[in-house]
C-alpha cells in the first residue's frame, strides 16, 4: 500500500502511475465508492483540468477522459444521441460526477456512453510515461470487465467523429426511470449519401459480456439503396438472430433477445428500410 | 375543512430536515460494543456446536446460553429463538452474536466462527409444505347450495410476491446498563410494548425499560422485528455490562428481516343469474420459518377476501404455511393486499366473461351500509363507494378512455386504464382493541401549563408526534407548542397499544381528545395534574369470535378507489404510468398535509408492489435481491402523476369523525394496476404480481406468433 495521490498535473500523474503501478486511477469515484476497495490506493484524476473539456477540431470532437456527464450534457458540442443516453445515466448527483474515462475504465457493457461511443468508432486515448496509444474502441474492450490498458497508463481522452446522420434511435431499457443500470441498450444509426446508405450502425448494450457490433454483418446493407436494402432486411435481422448468444442476468436472455431484435426492426423500419 | 384538518408545522419537521435528528445509529461510540450477529448460511439443519475463534481482550460472544430468562421471543407465539439452540431454520437466522468495541475486528471474528450443521433438506415451495402453523376456516350464508344452483362456476389461482418495507433507517437497536442496576433498551421500532413483553420474557425480569429512538420509517417492518433485535442486545448487554449496539446493514435488512408474505390464492365463485352467489376462497401464505406475525396477518386477510362485495355465501379457507426461509410479517396492509388483489381482479374477468364492463358488473355488488360483513358482522356506517367511484371517474376521465383502449390499437404504444376498489378495516383484528390491547393513555399537565402526552405509540413518520398534541391543544383551545409527546420509554408512558393497524390516530387519538376534555375541566393552574383514558368498546360493536370468525371484525372501514392509466411500450414491456388518480375515505383528516403524504407515499409503494418490486430467493433458499440495484423500488423519477382527493365519511367514534389512514392507500393499487395493463395488452388474463416488463413481454411474444 503506497497511499492515495493527488496529483498536479497530468505529467505528475503519468510520473506517478509508472512509478506505482499498483494506484487505481479514480475519476468521480461512483463506482468506487461502491466497490468500497479495502485499503486501497488511489490516484485522484478527476480535478485535473488537463484532461477535462470538450473540443471540436477537424470534423471530429474530443471529450476530455475526466469530463462529467453533466459537463457534457451542458455543452454544444456534444452530439445530441450521446446526450440522449448520459441524461438517462442514474440520476443527477451520479451525473455530476461520473465521467467518460470511469464508464469505460471498469470495461462493463452496461456502460451507456460507450454504446455511443462503439456506435460512432469512437477512439480511446491512454497515455503514460512512455508516450500515448490511440485504440479504436472495439479493440479496447478485450472482454467481460477486461480492458486494454497497461500497468502504467491512464485513459485521457475520447474521440468521436463529429458527424450528424440522417438518422439515429437510441433505446435504453431498464427496471425503472432513473438509478437504473441498462439492461439493454440499443444504438441504430443510418448515413445516406445521395439516396445509397453509406453506413449503417448497429450496437448493442448490457446485454453480453461486451458491446455488440457486427461489421461485417452491417456490411451486407451498405451501398444499397432503402429499397434494396429492403429486401435484404430479413436476412439481416436473422444474422443479429443467429450470432447473438446473450447472458441471463437481472433479466432472461430469452427477454434480451426478443427485445433487441424487435428495436432493431424498430429501428430499421423508422429508417425506412 | 374542519379545523382540526388544517395543516401546522410537524413537530419533527426540524430536527429531520437540518440532521440534527439522533438516530440509534447516531449515538455516541464511545465505550460502546459493537455487535454482529453470526448467521446461518444454511436454511435447514440440526445445529451441532459453534467454533468461535479466540475471542481478543474486550471481546465475547453471546449465545443461547447467556439468555438469563427463556430463550424465546415473544410475539404472538413464542417459537423464534433469541439465538438458534437446536436447528436453524432459515438462512440468516442468528446463532450467536460477537461484541467488542472495533467494528472491524468484530466482523472478523464473525467470519472465523464456524458453525457445525448437519445440513437438512429445506422446505422452500409452499405447496410442498407439511407444517401449518395457523389453518383457519370461516362460512356464511349456505355456499354448498349456492355452488350446486350456479349457472356457472369460475376459477382462477393468483399469486402475490414477496415486498420489502425498505424504510430509510435499517433495523438497530442498542442496549445499556443504567447505575440503578436496570438495563435501558433503545432504539428503532413502532411498539414498545411489544420490545418490553419481549425482553422482560428473555431477561426474565423487570430490571429494565424501553425506549424508542426517533425512527427511520416501519410500514410495519418495525413491528415485531426489534423485539428480536432488542432481545439479541439485551442478552448481549446483560453478560457484557457494557452498552451494545447493534445496526444492520442493509444486505442483512434486506435479506434476513420480515417482507410481505407470498401467497398463492384459488378462488372458486358461483355465478346465478348474472350474480355472484357465492365464493369458496383457498388462501396459503408462505409464513417463513417461524410464526412470529402470521396468525395475525392471514386472518385480515381472509376477511377482507370477499372485497367490496356483498356475497351472500362463503367459504373461506386460509393457511400460513412454513419454509425454510425468513419470517414474513407486517408489512402496511398487512394480508389484505395478497386477497383484494385476486378478488378484484376475478370480478374483472368474469364481467368480461360475460360481456360486461367490469366497473358496472362490480357495482351490482358493492356493500352498502347495513349489509353484513363476511363475517356476519355488519357496515354500520355509511359505505361512500359510489360517490368515490365518480369522483376517481370524472377526475381521470376514466368512461371515455376504458372504451377508446378497449378497441384495437395498433403502433408501438398501447393503453389501458384499470380501476379498482377495497376498504381497510379500521384498528386491530376482532376483539383485539377489547381483549388483548386495552388501551391506557394520560396526559400531564406540568405545573408550567405545558401538556405532555403520555402514551406508547410511535412516530415513525406518519406523524403522531405532531396529530396527537394537534388533538390535546385544539381540545385544551391552547397553542400547539404547549403540548408535547417525547419519544415513548416503557418507563414512563402507559400502554396505549401498538402502532399497527392503522389504529393510532383513530384509537388512541380518541383517547387523546377525551383526555384534553377531562384536564380542561379540572385544569388548575400552578399545578400539576394527571389524567387517564381507557379504550371503551362503541356500544354498537357485534362481539366477535375468532374461533369462528364471526362479528364485527372491525368497527368501521377506510374505504378507497384507485385508477391507474399505462402505457406499454410493446418493444420492450416498459409500462409507463400516465395518471394515477384516488380517493380515499380515511374519515377526518387530522392534518390534512400528513394525511396526504401518507395517501400519495402508500400509493407509490402500491405501484411498486405492483410492477417493479421482485424478489425471490434460490433453490437454496437464499434471497439474492439483497441491494436497492437488485430490488427495485420507485424512484422519484418513477412517481406518476397523481390525483388524490379525500372522502370524508366521519367515524362517529373517531377523534372528530378519523378512522384508520396509514394502510389504506397501498392496498387497492395491484387490481388497478394490473387491469390496466391487461387492457393494454389487449385483454389478456393477469394473474400474478408483481407484473414486469419481462411478463409483459412474454405476452406480447405469446400474441407475434
Ligand atoms: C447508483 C448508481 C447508478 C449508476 N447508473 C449508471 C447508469 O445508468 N449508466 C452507466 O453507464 N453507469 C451507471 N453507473 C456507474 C458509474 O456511475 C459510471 O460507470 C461512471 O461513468 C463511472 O465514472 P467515475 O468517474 O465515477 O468512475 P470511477 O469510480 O472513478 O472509476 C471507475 C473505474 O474506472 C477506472 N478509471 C477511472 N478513471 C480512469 C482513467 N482516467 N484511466 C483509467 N482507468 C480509470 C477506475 O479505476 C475504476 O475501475 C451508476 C453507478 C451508481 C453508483
Amino acid at each position: 500500500m503506497v497511499g492515495s495521490f493527488i496529483p498536479k498535473n497530468k505529467k505528475e500523474a503519468l510520473d506517478l502511475k509508472a512509478k506505482y503501478t499498483e494506484l487505481i486511477p479514480y475519476s468521480g469515484g461512483t463506482d468506487l465508492m461502491v466497490e468500497n476497495r479495502k485499503n486501497p490506493s488511489y490516484l485522484f484524476l478527476g480535478k485535473l483540468n488537463e484532461l477535462k473539456g470538450i473540443k471540436k477540431t477537424d470534423g471530429k470532437i474530443e471529450i476530455g477522459a475526466e469530463t462529467t456527464f453533466t459537463e457534457a450534457l451542458e455543452s454544444p458540442i456534444i452530439p445530441q444521441m450521446m446526450k440522449d443516453a448520459l441524461i438517462l445515466i442514474a440520476a443527477p448527483a451520479i451525473r455530476n460526477t461520473g465521467t467518460f474515462a470511469g464508464n469505460i475504465g471498469n470495461g462493463s457493457a452496461k456502460a451507456d456512453s460507450a454504446l455511443i461511443e462503439y456506435g460512432l468508432d469512437a477512439v480511446i486515448t491512454v497515455e503514460s510515461v512512455r508516450g500515448e496509444r490511440n485504440i479504436p474502441i472495439e479493440d479496447f474492450y478485450l472482454g467481460r470487465k477486461h480492458i486494454d490498458l497497461n500497468e502504467d497508463e491512464i485513459i485521457t481522452k475520447i474521440t468521436i467523429p463529429d458527424i450528424h446522420p440522417d438518422f439515429y434511435s437510441y433505446e435504453k431499457v431498464g427496471g425503472r426511470k432513473a438509478l437504473a443500470i441498462s439492461r439493454i441498450a440499443f444504438l441504430g444509426i443510418l448515413e445516406m449519401e445521395s439516396d445509397k446508405i453509406k453506413s449503417i450502425s448497429v450496437s448493442f448494450g448490457a446485454v453480453s459480456e461486451k458491446i455488440i457490433r457486427y461489421k461485417d454483418v452491417e456490411k451486407m446493407l451498405i451501398g444499397l439503396t432503402k429499397e434494396e436494402a429492403k429486401a435484404k432486411k430479413d436476412e439481416f435481422v436473422k444474422a443479429y438472430e443467429d450470432r447473438m448468444q446473450l447472458t441471463e442476468g437481472r433479466v432472461s436472455a430469452d427477454y434480451r433477445k426478443k427485445v433487441t431484435i424487435k428495436l432493431l426492426k424498430e429501428f430499421l423500419k423508422n429508417g425506412g428500410i | 375543512m374542519k379545523d382540526i384538518s388544517k395543516s401546522v408545522v410537524r413537530k419533527d419537521h426540524e430536527e429531520k430536515i437540518t440532521g440534527s435528528c439522533k438516530y440509534v445509529a447516531d449515538y455516541d461510540s464511545k465505550g460502546v460494543l459493537i455487535g454482529k450477529l453470526v448467521r446461518s448460511k444454511k436454511a435447514h439443519g440440526k445445529l451441532i456446536g459453534i467454533n468461535f475463534p479466540k475471542m481478543p481482550n474486550g471481546y465475547m460472544s453471546v449465545t443461547y446460553e447467556d439468555v438469563p430468562g427463556i430463550n424465546e421471543v415473544h410475539i404472538v407465539k413464542d417459537d423464534t429463538p433469541v439465538f438458534a439452540k437446536d436447528s436453524v431454520e432459515y438462512i440468516g437466522e442468528p446463532v450467536a452474536m460477537i461484541i467488542g468495541p472495533d467494528e472491524k475486528i468484530v466482523n472478523e471474528l464473525v467470519k472465523e466462527t464456524e458453525l457445525i450443521i448437519d445440513e437438512l433438506e429445506p422446505v422452500l415451495d409452499i405447496l410442498k409444505s407439511d407444517t401449518v402453523f395457523f389453518d383457519y376456516e370461516y362460512t356464511k350464508g349456505d355456499h354448498v347450495k349456492a355452488f350446486k344452483e350456479a349457472d356457472k362456476v369460475y376459477e382462477e389461482t393468483f399469486s402475490t410476491g414477496y415486498q420489502e418495507q425498505a424504510y430509510l433507517e435499517t433495523q438497530g437497536m442498542m442496549a445499556e446498563p443504567e447505575e440503578d442496576g436496570k438495563i435501558l433498551v433503545h432504539g428503532s421500532m413502532q411498539c414498545v410494548y411489544y420490545v418490553h413483553n419481549a425482553v422482560k420474557k428473555v431477561l426474565g425480569s423487570d430490571d429494565f425499560h424501553i425506549r424508542q429512538d426517533p425512527t427511520g420509517g416501519g410500514f410495519g417492518g418495525k413491528e415485531a422485528w426489534p423485539s428480536i433485535v432488542a432481545s439479541e442486545v439485551a442478552v448481549a448487554a446483560y453478560k457484557a455490562k457494557k452498552p451494545v449496539r447493534l445496526v444492520f446493514d442493509r444486505r442483512e435488512d434486506l435479506e434476513f428481516t420480515s417482507k410481505r408474505h407470498p401467497s398463492i390464492t384459488h378462488y372458486r365463485v358461483a355465478v346465478k343469474n348474472g350474480r355472484v352467489t357465492a365464493m369458496d376462497i383457498d388462501v396459503k401464505f408462505n409464513a417463513g420459518a417461524y410464526t412470529t406475525l402470521s396468525a395475525v396477518v392471514l386472518q385480515r386477510g381472509l376477511i377482507c377476501a370477499d372485497g367490496v362485495y356483498n356475497i351472500p355465501n362463503l367459504i373461506v379457507k386460509g393457511k400460513a404455511l412454513k419454509t425454510n426461509t425468513v419470517p414474513n410479517g407486517a408489512y402496511r396492509g398487512f394480508g389484505a393486499p395478497q386477497t383484494f388483489f385476486p378478488v378484484e381482479t376475478i370480478m374483472s374477468h368474469i364481467a368480461q366473461d360475460m360481456g360486461k364492463e367490469p366497473l358496472e358488473f362490480k357495482r351490482e355488488h358493492l356493500v352498502k351500509q347495513g349489509d353484513m360483513t363476511s363475517t356476519s358482522g355488519m357496515y354500520h356506517f355509511p359505505v361512500p363507494l359510489e360517490d368515490m367511484i365518480e369522483e376517481v371517474a370524472k377526475a381521470s376521465g376514466f368512461y371515455e378512455k376504458r372504451k377508446k383502449y378497449s378497441e384495437k390499437q395498433s403502433g408501438r404504444y398501447r393503453r389501458g386504464i384499470g380501476i379498482s376498489m377495497h376498504f381497510h378495516g379500521a384498528g386491530f383484528t376482532g376483539a383485539g382493541e377489547r381483549d388483548l390491547i386495552k388501551a391506557v393513555a394520560k396526559l400531564k399537565k406540568h405545573k408550567d401549563g405545558t401538556v405532555e402526552v403520555l402514551a406508547a405509540n410511535g412516530e415513525i413518520g406518519q406523524g403522531l408526534r405532531t396529530t396527537f398534541p394537534k388533538i390535546v391543544a385544539h381540545e385544551l383551545g391552547i397553542p400547539l407548542d404547549r403540548v408535547y409527546y417525547n419519544w415513548p420509554d416503557t418507563g414512563k408512558v402507559p400502554d396505549s397499544g401498538p402502532t399497527v393497524a392503522s389504529r393510532s390516530l383513530m384509537v388512541v387519538g380518541e383517547l387523546m381528545r377525551r383526555l384534553a376534555i377531562k384536564l380542561k375541566e379540572i385544569w388548575k393552574d400552578g399545578e400539576e395534574q394527571i389524567v387517564e383514558e381507557r379504550f371503551r368498546e362503541p356500544s354498537f360493536v357485534i362481539p366477535f369470535n375468532l374461533d369462528i370468525f364471526q362479528g364485527d371484525a372491525y368497527p368501521t372501514y377506510a374505504w378507497g378507489v384507485q385508477a391507474v392509466e399505462i402505457e406499454l411500450d410493446t418493444l420492450t414491456g416498459l409500462m409507463k404510468n400516465l395518471g394515477t388518480w384516488a380517493s380515499f375515505d380515511v374519515g377526518t383528516p387530522a392534518d390534512y398535509n400528513i394525511v396526504m403524504g401518507q395517501m400519495e407515499g402508500g400509493l407509490l409503494q402500491g405501484l411498486g408492489y405492483s410492477s417493479m418490486e421482485k424478489m425471490d430467493y434460490d433453490k437454496n433458499g437464499r434471497i439474492r435481491n439483497n441491494n436497492f440495484s437488485d430490488y427495485l423500488i420507485p424512484t422519484s423519477m418513477d412517481v406518476p402523476n397523481m390525483n388524490v382527493q379525500l372522502h370524508v365519511e366521519e367515524y362517529p367514534d373517531g377523534p372528530y369523525g378519523a378512522k384508520g389512514a396509514g394502510e389504506l392507500p397501498l392496498v387497492g393499487v395491484p387490481a388497478a394496476y394490473v387491469e390496466a395493463v391487461s387492457q393494454a395488452l389487449g385483454g389478456v388474463r393477469i394473474n400474478h404480481i408483481p407484473f414486469t416488463q419481462e411478463d409483459a413481454m412474454k405476452e406480447i411474444a405469446k400474441k407475434d406468433e
